[in-house]
């Protein structure tokens, strides 16, 4: 009769702490995540990789202003390289899941044909075209 | 003695920096299209290569790759086309430039001034290498016409 009261009491107990382990695990996930997604991060002297369909991306910049999940920003003096460009501009937006990046300041880039510069570009990552804005001077080597 | 050093080093420093064989300029965009391997020029477009230099609304050119280095093959201009080649200058709606043969191919109301003459026509084939000119009518009705400077006076 005690025996069976005893395993009735530890039953319990292991289905009462396994019930608030998940009421904690859920509770202490959930917040996390919102908190994390919504934070706007900044760092300076920034630099890091991105792949993409063009392969890998090296990007940096003097401060990289994370807006959302999708969405950085470039502040200041910037550059994008791989194995086809190196692009050196300013104030760089880069969409991530798009794979598209433009500026509407002064840029320089640096190709196998030689060095370009234009007054801005938006750089169309997986569809291979890079678009140079206003008055453009492509110097062939 | 020590301006004419100084003057020498600027001289050469604006030399390099200034100097190019190539190159293209344009006013509104520029286009590169690695996918398709070509380049799209819009507004004001300037080219130039080690052959000539040519302006136009609208240019595309098309590249290879060789040796980790792209080279334009084909050029094509659009719309108010103006080569100048040594002496001559060539007129035209459309061009295009294949780099293979060293031939230019303009078409709609084409002409080629140079300080002798004038020839006007509707097709110019202009082959560089052999310094060959064939001027074209639109058809068999049409004409080519040829204004040849009056040289007596000289």
């Amino acid at each position: 009769m005690i025996k069976n009261i005893n395993k009735k009491i530890i039953d319990f107990l292991i289905i009462f702490f396994l019930a608030i382990q998940i009421f904690i695990y859920f509770y202490n996930q959930r917040p996390l995540t919102k908190n994390f997604s919504q934070k706007d991060i900044t760092v300076e002297n920034f630099s890091s990789i991105v792949l993409s369909k063009s392969g890998i991306t090296k990007i940096g910049s003097e401060k990289l202003n994370k807006i959302d999940e999708d969405n950085i920003y470039l502040e200041g003096n910037s550059y994008l390289e791989n194995k086809e460009y190196k692009i050196y501009g300013e104030n760089i937006f880069i969409k991530l899941k798009e794979e598209i990046s433009n500026s509407n300041d002064p840029v320089k880039v640096i190709n196998s044909m030689g060095v370009l510069k234009s007054k801005g570009f938006k750089n169309l990552d997986n569809k291979g075209i890079i678009i140079f804005k206003g008055e453009v001077e492509f110097l062939i080597d | 003695m020590i301006n004419k050093i100084l003057y020498l080093i600027v001289s050469l420093f604006f030399f390099s920096t200034s100097y190019s064989d190539s190159y293209v300029k344009a006013s509104d965009t520029l286009i590169w299209d690695s996918e398709n391997k070509k380049y799209t020029a819009n507004g004001d477009v300037e080219f130039k290569n080690e052959k000539f230099i040519a302006y136009s609304d609208k240019m595309i050119a098309n590249y290879v790759e060789e040796n980790n280095e792209e080279i334009f093959t084909i050029v094509e201009l659009f719309e108010n086309v103006v080569i100048k080649f040594k002496d001559e200058t060539f007129r035209g709606n459309h061009a295009i430039y294949t780099r293979d043969d060293n031939i230019i191919v303009l078409t709609g109301n084409v002409s080629i001034e140079s300080p002798t003459r004038l020839l006007t026509g509707y097709e110019l084939i202009a082959d560089i290498d052999n310094n060959k000119r064939i001027l074209n009518s639109a058809d068999k009705d049409s004409l080519v016409e040829v204004l040849l400077e009056n040289d007596s006076n000289n």
